[in-house]
């Protein structure tokens, strides 16, 4: 029961410690968002000195309150699940914002996630019983693809795939000319061949991360007397690495594929922005291109939240699972 | 017929014209204003929801007469009280209030409005009768004008909304539309585009028909693709906006005049836009009008075109006659105090960091030191306004019309600056010249063209000596467009009006003008 | 211990582009000076190319190289003095310090890196290398901490610790000369890592537009080949050096670290050949048993 108590504990405070945070670092932000609204204005038609009165009224930006009882009410927004308005897409609510972009993120990044994962703890598990074989040797060479800056190794796979020779789409969620988005056949169909491209480029950079640790567990599990003698038992080398060694090294990977699913929402942030996917992570980078406090801290908060989540499965799993972890908390 | 508009990757919801986060097409395409000025011709504007307007002679009556037979889309017919009703709302309404309009309106009979104003406000026509939305006053009455995002618009437009997702959104033609035998383009699909990759790609693969964006080598990229065509519409001025008035708080050497005039004289303009605007921005005006549409504002007693090559000499002897002179390392120098000057930019704005490198090289020829700051743009912005910056690099935006009052009261206004320290309104140079105050003031009282020339001449000559903002070139605009679906597009010898997609009430001129390809 | 292959492989790769990032700038112009001629492809007396304002890539990437590899060097530092300071000392201390060090490092953990980094980012004004390297080292250390104090928790209790501290030695003394030596190969191979991800994240920042912005790295110079759509214009020679460096150096310093693992974990290291030796007898045996049971 400590145990649990302790992790609730932890989770209270970093929870606490993320909302406060995103309190505080967008009012330490200098400029406003009507400065920026203007600024978009200017650039398209005339803007006189009544515009910027009439843009305060509007957004109520004039805030004079006491930076406690700003806090205060944050946290009392936030208990109702009121992130504010987003002054990008005026007068829409950030929950809204958030509700329209978050399902891309979360198929697109999840999927690709589990398909990196499986296919990693497969191969990660043959070069770990078959050491020194080719597949084990290649390990190396796919952690290159882990060095290989993610946004350049993607940008010249869309570069060669969809414009030089129109495999896949350049941009975007689903083909918005002719199917509309809701559960028909046709847009899921759409979606799935705009979001390969994306996927794939996730899956080449984060396999080998899974290949190698699955690697190396399985190469330490090997060694442990158990396996000895399952061997020594004359069992098939196929269930010794299957049922024997691999369950037990896969536990790991397990608890870190528990963690990446909460990083999911955040990693997605760099392949929106190159494949121009309408998911979160777009909508964070224009929040904070338009100095839009309430749409930033609303993307930010959610993130935390998944990670926060994530990773207390993660622990309360692993308490389930392996009791020494109970006992040495 | 597909547009593309540039978004942030998911589009809101928001056909209310009067709100400034709106869909491109609620200004122009599905409500209209009285009339439409073209910003690319200084010709009479071109009626719209209105077929006369007159001004009595102290401009504080501006009685319109508005067209017959129109039809809101939903079927209910459009008059003057629709007309006096949308311009009593913004009156009443402060935060959609955006040009300060302070009219009262009242229907003289089923055609005719009357808007009274309080003083002279001949400046205030372009705005009253070119850029507002004329709204129903049967749907209206009971909306919030500044939240509502108002679903399913009903305009006088010749387009109505058909269809909305977060990612891209379909007009449908109005078929009682005013304008006999128009639109032919049934249907026009906007789609988001996120960045100038997403946008260049989609052009190039036939994906958009009409788009406003500029990508590095267009010219090459568009060349083996025979259905592309672009307008190059250069209207904003890149200018170097200089905190010039040491009285009000500029610290630095560009408070001396000397400094700018010898900036204005180094600059090196065709190197410029050829490396940094790719060869497509034009050259600009000492006036900061753009010359050729301009021509007839632009006083004969000042140059009207900037010079294009550097004059290192002339500026050499600029900076020498202001008691500057040559240090040891090549850099001027003044009372102890090196000519070295810090240019802000937004991190990012990849022309013009590329036009800062230049300049850094050209200036460094004529004995000045640059160094450039890069930081984001709330930060460059904030610094702009309050004046603590020494040189930026930045554009004069447009106007409600081509009448040069509307840059100058902006720009050059004492009214609309503040000391450093302070938010300046329009007015970042913080220039504060008397003589100019009184000609913008004199300028605003009159409608009579002659008679606001000679103020302008004597603004002219202020500003083109003074410097406080150094036109660099008029940037350009690009619009592409594909003609293989639709033509009818503006082009370079016929800008029946400013092309670009984003521009409200053209776009709506832009469609009306289409003819699909069969 | 012999030179592996893997370690002079990763050395000589990682050694080449550091020196190249140390001297190069030294032999090159001026990677700001720009010149009417424009794009260019290779030759002409640009080993590389130029840019579109006419700048030359070599002399860009020259001047990338120190500005990443600076950055690398000091958030891997930054991040191992974090790590150790929270880790290993508040591992040694125990009690309410422990504790306290514990959860801060593992709050730090939680909160979501890339986001934290764009947040705080665009919150610092005028960018330098050394601000973006202070982000990248703040959001970069709580793993390493975690990792260390574990390991230090375990070595508290071995004997030969517990034998200085009944003999009376100082905190300090115990924890510089007996517990460190232990934990060498674990921060160097935690340094190498942090080196890779500070390299990989500045170069993350610059593509999305909050790197620093005003100097050279691999990361700003990605981004102005993506802004200036070098790729679109076919112009490889400037896009794909920056990218191809930061590749071979981070497989250099990934071969480093592989290296380094089979140090601490010898297991990893000698089983090679033992474990194939093994099957290969177990098969045997099973052919055996299975031709004695017929």
């Amino acid at each position: 029961m400590r145990y649990y108590l302790r992790k609730l504990a932890f989770y209270t405070v970093a929870l606490w410690a993320a909302l406060t945070l995103n309190f505080l670092l967008p009012r330490m932000m200098p400029g406003d968002p009507v400065d920026l609204m203007i600024s978009k204005l200017a650039a398209k038609g005339p803007v006189s000195a009544e515009t910027r009165r009439s843009l305060e009224l509007l957004l109520g930006t004039k805030s004079d309150q006491p930076l406690v009882s700003q806090y205060v009410d944050y946290l009392g927004n936030l208990a109702h699940g009121d992130f504010g308005i987003s002054v990008t897409f005026f007068p829409q609510t950030v929950s809204t914002t958030i509700a329209q972009t978050l399902p891309w993120t979360i198929a697109l990044m999840g999927i690709a996630t589990l398909i990196s994962f499986a296919i990693g703890i497969l191969l990660g598990q043959l070069a770990g019983w078959k050491r020194g074989s080719w597949l084990d040797n290649l390990i190396p060479v796919t952690t290159m693809f882990q060095a290989v800056p993610y946004f350049w190794l993607a940008l010249v796979l869309l570069y060669l795939l969809s414009s030089v020779t129109q495999v896949f789409p350049t941009s975007g969620g689903y083909d918005v000319y002719n199917v509309t988005p809701g559960f028909n056949l046709p847009f899921l169909r759409s979606a799935a061949y705009y979001g390969t491209l994306p996927a794939l480029t996730i899956v080449i950079s984060s396999i080998a991360g899974w290949m190698l640790g699955m690697r190396n567990m399985m190469v330490a599990t090997l060694s442990e007397d158990y396996i000895v003698t399952a061997e020594a038992k004359g069992l098939k080398p196929r269930r010794i690495m299957t049922t024997y060694a691999a369950r037990n090294a896969v536990l790991p990977s397990l608890a870190g594929f528990a963690t990446t699913l909460g990083f999911v929402v955040s990693g997605s942030i760099i392949t929106e922005q190159v494949f121009s996917y309408p998911g979160i992570g777009m909508t964070l980078m224009s929040a904070v291109q338009n100095n839009d406090y309430a749409l930033m801290q609303g993307v930010f908060l959610v993130i935390t939240i998944s990670v926060l989540g994530a990773n207390l499965l993660v622990d309360l799993l692993y308490a389930l699972i392996d009791p020494r972890t109970r006992a040495r908390a | 017929m597909r547009a593309g508009s540039p978004s942030s990757g998911s589009i809101a919801e928001n056909f209310n014209p009067f709100s400034p986060t709106a869909l491109q097409p609620a200004r122009g395409i599905i409500y209209e204003p009285l009339y439409y000025y073209n910003l690319m011709s200084s010709g009479d504007p071109k009626p719209m929801l209105a077929t006369g307007y007159s001004w009595n002679a102290d401009g504080t009556k501006l009685t319109v007469t508005t067209r017959q037979g129109v039809k809101w889309s939903d079927g209910k017919p459009f008059s003057a009280a629709d007309v006096a009703f949308t311009f009593n709302m913004i009156a009443k309404t402060a935060s959609i209030n955006t040009n300060g309009l302070a009219a009262t309106a009242a229907v003289k009979d089923d055609h005719t409005v009357v808007l009274s104003f309080k003083k002279t406000s001949f400046v205030s026509g372009p705005s009253v009768l070119g850029d507002t939305a004329i709204v129903p006053e049967h749907l209206w009455k009971d909306k919030n004008p500044a939240t509502d995002i108002n679903r399913n618009p009903v305009g006088t437009g010749a387009y109505s909304v058909a269809t909305f997702t977060p990612q891209s959104y379909e007009l449908k033609r109005n078929p009682g539309y005013w304008q006999q035998g128009k639109p032919q383009i049934d249907k026009v699909r906007y789609i988001s585009l996120a960045s100038a990759d997403a946008a260049t790609s989609a052009l190039l693969a036939g994906e958009v028909d009409w788009m406003s964006a500029y990508f590095p080598g267009f010219d090459g990229l568009m060349k083996g693709k025979k259905e592309l065509s672009y307008v190059n519409t250069p209207a904003l001025t890149t200018s170097l906006f200089a905190c010039s008035s040491a009285k009000l708080g500029c610290k630095g050497p560009q408070t001396d005049v000397a400094v700018r005039q010898a900036i204005y004289a180094a600059l090196d303009r065709d190197q410029l836009n050829k490396l940094a605007f790719s060869n497509v921005a034009n050259p600009g005006s000492p006036t900061l009008l753009i010359p050729g549409r301009d021509d007839k504002w632009i006083s004969p007693s000042v140059e009207a075109k900037t010079p294009q090559g550097a004059d290192t000499g002339k500026a050499e002897s600029v900076l020498t006659k202001g008691g500057w002179s040559k240090g040891p390392d090549g850099i001027y120098v003044k009372d102890g105090q090196r000519l070295s000057l810090t240019i802000q930019v937004v991190t990012g704005w990849s022309d013009f960091i590329s036009a800062i490198d230049a300049m850094t090289q050209q200036l460094r020829k004529a004995g000045m030191e640059i160094k450039s700051s890069q930081m984001s743009w709330n930060e460059w912005n904030s610094r702009e306004l309050k004046g603590t910056y020494q040189l930026s690099l930045n554009s004069i935006g447009l106007g409600p019309s081509t009448d040069p009052y509307y840059t100058y009261e902006g720009k050059y206004s004492s009214k609309n600056t503040a000391p450093a320290g302070q938010n300046a309104s329009s007015n970042p140079a913080r220039y504060a010249n008397p003589a100019v105050d009184a000609a913008i003031a004199a300028a605003a009282q009159t409608n009579d063209e002659a008679a606001k020339l000679q103020q302008y001449a004597v603004i002219q000559d202020n500003i083109a000596r003074d410097l406080p903002y150094i036109p660099m070139v008029i940037g350009s605009t690009l619009t592409e467009f594909n003609n293989s679906r639709a033509t009818g597009w503006p082009t370079q010898d016929n800008l029946y009006s400013f092309p670009a997609s984003w521009k409200a009430w053209d776009n709506g001129v832009v469609l009306q003008n289409l003819t699909p390809v069969k | 211990m012999a030179l592996s292959p893997k370690l002079a492989v990763g050395l000589t790769l990682c050694g080449g582009i550091a020196l190249f990032g140390l001297l190069g700038p030294l032999f090159v112009g001026d990677p700001q000076r720009v010149d009417n001629i424009g794009l260019q492809p290779p030759g002409n007396g640009h080993l590389l190319g130029t840019t579109q304002t006419g700048q030359d890539v070599f002399a860009q990437l020259a001047y990338a190289t120190r500005g990443s590899l600076l950055i690398g060097v000091v958030v891997g530092l930054l991040a191992v003095i974090l790590a150790a300071g929270f880790g290993i000392i508040g591992a040694y201390i125990g009690g309410w310090v422990d504790e306290g060090f514990s959860l801060f490092s593992n709050v730090m953990l939680v909160l979501p890196g890339l986001p934290l980094m764009i947040v705080i980012s665009s919150y610092v004004q005028n960018k330098g290398i050394w601000l973006v390297a202070g982000v990248l080292a703040l959001t970069s250390w709580a793993g390493g901490a975690r990792v260390l104090r574990a390991v230090t928790l375990s070595l508290r209790s071995r004997d030969y610790i517990s034998a200085s501290r009944v003999a009376g030695e100082k905190t300090w003394r115990i924890l510089l000369v007996e517990l460190l030596p232990n934990l060498v190969p674990l921060l160097a191979a935690m340094f190498v890592f942090a080196v890779i991800g500070a390299i990989l994240g500045e170069a993350g920042l610059a593509f999305i537009g909050l790197g620093a912005g005003g100097s050279w790295t691999w990361g700003t110079m990605l981004f102005w080949a993506g802004n200036g759509l070098a790729l679109r214009l076919g112009a490889l020679w400037w896009f794909l050096p920056p990218g191809l460096l930061i590749t071979v150096f981070g497989a250099g310093l990934a071969m480093i670290n592989f290296s380094i693992d089979e140090i601490i974990n010898p297991k990893l290291r000698d089983q090679t050949r033992r474990a194939r030796r093994r099957w290969s007898a177990s098969k045997r045996q099973i052919a055996a048993t299975e031709e004695a049971t017929r």
